[in-house]
């Protein structure tokens, strides 16, 4: 920060705020005017915010990059994007990968060097790979985690969420139910090969995580998780590897861009405050930012810096990039998963069968899609 | 519940070592062996999580939740302290904390105590649904009312650029009286307050009046006194309250020179990075001020202080 | 007189709590968004009579109150214990409330953490189970143990403020009752049930409403532990009303929850402040 207000002559006030607060923080911010010019926040907030007209769109001050920028950040940058125009700058890239122990492999007789490359396939390896204290497959099932999970499936099924104008419900197409029925056979099938139904590992020290604690073979993880338990425990580094997104027609997986920054619509200032956000994507600057968040560069031309030579792993997640789905940019989004997550969880634990669960969700989401 | 009644006794103890002066008092393990036991159980027991914590406080990252739980640290290091208080702003945030709790105790200790003691004990008409009124504020989600309470902390009027109405600045946001300004007058103090004078005798403030006291002068000299433990509760709940809030001072400051404790603590928990050591040392410095106005107030708390003039 | 002594609170608390309660009010007659440009709008009851068919507020609302069933006996008749054992004038009596108190001010996201470990698949609980020959638990992942284990917590949480609070509620005591008692014979149980219990009385009226205030609104721990789940069997009413004001962002209906939830906590409060009396 210092080195941003030394180079353009200004003065930041930076405030922290822990992700989970930001939208208490904001909305006070925004009813009493006192939002501030740039302010970070998860892309799923993105078409909500724009709807209520309280984002300046960006699309005038991309322009002004340098091509090459341009091209180095695209990959990235869509997810930023509501009906078009850009409203988010992402400050680095999330997604998701299953990891795997090759000891565990190897123990129970799996070649470590040719994981599954199917979900099929997965499920097979993983009844191999469950034992009495060792669970085969883990997928994310945490709070708002299993439908990014769900979406990952769902998408390697060859269908999504919503329609491509974002107006309708596809999720309880039969490529959603079956899907769903894969994640369901995971915890309730014969054999079950999952356990953990509904841990938060994003919210656990990466010591104990099922993959570092060696109670699973293979878990699903973020890029920030897959550096966070090869730090807490170097001494698995090279028992750990990760599989390249899985298929049923399609590879597949959940990921996008991480929390971006966002700029007021009514800030007076608007000049300086994309000056920080283009220093914030700034090719050092992002870097670091990666590296202290355990993410993926936002900018391509970063897998060949420092942190990707550092973090091997990441290299994995950077290959993984095009095969990335995100979250769809519709206003309601936050809501209609919430709406989403809370019959996914009905479902895993078998209170309702996948196309009862997936049509109940269906039927509350419409309303909350065509705005009430 | 066995030993709490085989070995009661502010009766006892207070008989024969009044309060006043008490010069033989010694440690307790000497005293009651048996007490002393179940207290020591009882407080290992209570403490068991913040043990984890202290010990968390001093391992580094490779020790924290390993799989085979070890309470004591292999390689103890105060590494994680000095993380705290270097990048956390701990220091400056104590400080903040503790002016801004100083002030809420101040206020609580006097305007609380004050219209508790008249609810009690100089109940008028409308009293009643007066005092209803105020503890049923403290019934309120707080989500309901954190809104409209930040309007009026930015309409404050005179300060912060603003003019008379409140207009054209910012009020107190962004300041350390706009942090205390919740907490000034807690209503369910003023409920304790009613409550505990309710608890003491009637005679004594009569006695008083008929000597030709005053209102004012009868609860000085007459309730206050007696109330000292009244205050120390009231003296603690206050600064707890002020030193825990997160929320309130979340919304309403946004810089580093107006940051609290809890603000300070926050960033090395924030969700999906959490800094284990540097977050349970903070932990452990910031509650330290707590203890010791825990101690010093607790003090009041000392069997057979109820003697003077009271009649049974 | 007594109307002067009370002026400066009243005058307070009617301007920074009541006046927001009341603009509380006012939103759970509307549609309010912060995030919206227009302001609030009126939309008449239409909030509450939403609440009629909630289902998710109506398990909510059960939540609520099993919650706060399972934790105040606990939080109550522990505390009392606790203080009758460090109610002596003794040296080094200071170290033991000041342990015991400590859960009170410890900061709450930070040892939510160690309780999170605590009551994880590989936390300290199950490796004692475990130690004596018993089988791990998934305490917070268990649809059938979660609510017990956040209850666990917040008895453990609630404990010190309890505790302080019996303690100056049994030096308002007067000494002479126990001599008196004494003097009539009366054994320690005796002198406990007749004098120590009357004499606690009010302290008591106010630590039982005082834990269901807090108890009803309760919610970090909530957030830390379960965020609400599995499936719903830890979200009490305010974790409910906190999503909806700012997740989804609709400020009415939470605010119609809220004040259901207010009715809810005022009608306990009141009936047991006119059971166990005002104590004149």
């Amino acid at each position: 920060m210092p080195e941003f207000e030394a180079a353009n002559d200004a003065e930041l006030d930076v405030t922290f705020v822990p992700w989970e607060d930001v939208s208490t923080r904001l909305n006070t911010g925004f009813a009493g005017g006192t939002a501030p010019d740039v302010f970070g926040h998860g892309p799923a907030a993105a078409a909500g915010l724009a709807e209520s007209d309280r984002l300046e769109p960006l699309d005038g001050f991309i322009e002004l990059l340098e091509p090459s920028d341009l091209e180095d950040l695209a990959a990235f940058l869509v997810g930023g994007q509501v009906n078009g125009s850009q409203y988010m700058v992402p400050l680095g890239g999330e997604g998701r990968l299953i990891a795997y122990r090759k000891d565990l492999f190897a123990d129970a007789g799996l070649d470590p060097d040719d994981p599954p490359s199917t979900w099929n396939d997965a499920y097979d390896a993983a009844v191999e790979l469950t034992s009495g204290d060792t669970a085969g497959l883990i997928l994310q099932t945490g709070e708002i985690q299993r439908v990014q999970s769900f979406m990952g499936l769902l998408g390697s099924e060859g269908g999504q969420l919503l329609s491509d104008d974002g107006a309708e419900v596809t999720w309880n197409s039969d490529a959603g139910v079956r899907a769903l029925e894969y994640f369901v056979r995971l915890h309730q099938g014969d054999p079950a090969v999952s356990d953990l139904l509904g841990a938060d590992f994003a919210n656990q020290p990466a010591a104990q995580n099922p993959l570092a604690t060696g109670s699973a073979a293979m878990v699903m993880v973020t890029s920030g998780q897959a550096v966070q338990i090869a730090r807490a425990r170097p001494e698995l580094t090279d028992q750990i590897a990760l599989i390249q997104p899985m298929s049923s027609a399609e590879a597949e997986m959940f990921g996008g861009p991480g929390p971006g920054l966002f700029m007021n619509k009514d800030s007076g200032n608007k000049e300086l405050a994309w000056a920080f956000m283009e220093f914030m994507l700034s090719a050092d600057v992002s870097e670091s930012y990666a590296q202290v968040t355990g993410q993926i560069p936002v900018r391509a031309s970063a897998k060949d810096g420092d942190y990707v030579a550092d973090e091997p792993l990441i290299a994995s997640f950077i290959e993984a990039g095009p095969n990335f789905v995100g979250s769809p940019n519709v206003p309601a989004w936050v809501e209609v998963r919430n709406v989403i997550d809370q019959h996914l969880e009905r479902a895993l634990h078998a209170e309702v069968s996948p196309r009862e669960a997936l049509d109940d969700a269906a039927a509350e989401a419409g309303p909350l899609l065509s705005g009430e | 519940m066995m030993s709490v009644h085989t070995s009661r006794g502010p009766g006892r103890i207070g008989a024969r070592w009044p309060a006043v002066r008490r010069p033989a008092t010694r440690w307790i393990a000497r005293r009651r062996p048996g007490t002393f036991l179940v207290l020591m159980i009882a407080t290992v027991l209570v403490m068991m999580p913040f043990l984890w914590m202290l010990s968390i406080a001093f391992k580094p990252e490779a020790e924290v939740f390993t799989s085979v739980p070890s309470m004591l640290p292999a390689d103890p290091t105060f590494e994680n302290f000095s993380t705290a208080w270097t990048s956390g702003n701990v220091g400056r945030a104590m400080i903040n904390s503790t002016m801004v709790a100083g002030a809420a105790v101040l206020v609580n200790c006097t305007f609380a105590v004050l219209a508790g003691y008249a609810f009690a004990k100089l109940p008028f008409r409308g009293s009643t649904l007066v005092f209803l009124l105020m503890i049923s504020t403290a019934m309120v989600p707080v989500a309901v009312t954190l809104i409209p309470l930040f309007l009026m902390t930015k309409g404050f009027p005179l300060v912060g650029g603003n003019d008379l109405l409140g207009q054209d600045g910012t009020g107190l946001l962004d300041t350390l009286p706009g942090v205390v300004l919740p907490h000034l007058i807690a209503p369910l103090n003023i409920f304790l307050a009613r409550q505990y004078f309710f608890g003491l005798d009637d005679d004594l403030g009569e006695a008083a009046r008929i000597d030709g006291a005053s209102e004012l002068t009868t609860f000085w000299r007459i309730y206050v006194p007696l109330a000292r433990p009244l205050v120390a509760v009231v003296a603690i709940f206050s600064f707890t309250a002020v030193w825990d809030d997160f929320l309130w001072p979340l919304v309403v400051t946004s810089s580093m020179e107006a940051e609290t404790v809890q603000l300070a603590l926050s960033k090395f928990l924030t969700g999906g990075n959490v800094m284990y050591g540097p977050a349970m040392a903070g932990a452990v410095l910031v509650i330290l001020p707590v203890v010791a106005v825990f101690v010093f107030n607790q003090r009041s708390f000392i069997a057979g202080l109820s003697d003077g003039g009271v009649k049974g | 007189m007594g109307a002067l002594f009370v002026a400066p609170a009243a005058a307070y608390i009617g301007i920074f709590h009541l006046f927001p309660v009341v603009y509380g009010l006012y939103l759970s007659f509307t549609r309010y968004s912060p995030l919206d440009r227009g302001g609030p709008q009126l939309i008449g009851i239409d909030n509450y009579v939403d609440l009629l068919s909630d289902a998710d507020f109506h398990k909510s609302v059960r939540v609520t109150v099993q919650f706060v069933a399972e934790v105040l006996p606990f939080a109550v008749a522990i505390a009392l214990g606790l203080a009758l054992l460090a109610n002596r004038s003794m040296r080094g009596i200071g170290l033991f409330r000041a342990g015991l108190f400590l859960p009170r001010i410890v900061p709450l996201a930070a040892v939510s953490l160690i309780w999170l470990w605590l009551y994880s698949p590989d936390g300290w609980f199950n490796h004692l189970l475990g130690q004596v020959g018993l089988d791990p638990r998934n305490w917070l992942l268990d649809e059938g143990t979660a609510l017990h284990a956040v209850a666990g917590m917040r008895v453990w949480k609630a404990l010190g403020g309890n505790m302080v609070l019996f303690l100056a509620g049994l030096q308002a005591i007067p000494r002479t009752l126990y001599e008196a008692a004494t003097v009539d014979g009366a054994n320690s149980w005796q002198r406990f049930r007749y004098v120590t219990l009357p004499g606690l009385r009010p302290v008591t009226t106010y630590i039982v409403i005082l834990n269901i205030v807090y108890l009803a609104q309760s919610f970090a721990e909530i957030f830390i532990l379960t965020g609400g789940g599995p499936l719903r069997s830890t979200t009490t009413t305010n974790f409910l009303i906190y999503e909806e004001a700012f997740q989804n962002n609709r400020f009415g209906s939470a605010s119609a929850m809220a004040f259901v939830l207010f009715a809810l906590i005022f009608a306990f409060s009141f009936m047991i402040l006119r059971r166990m009396g005002s104590n004149r």
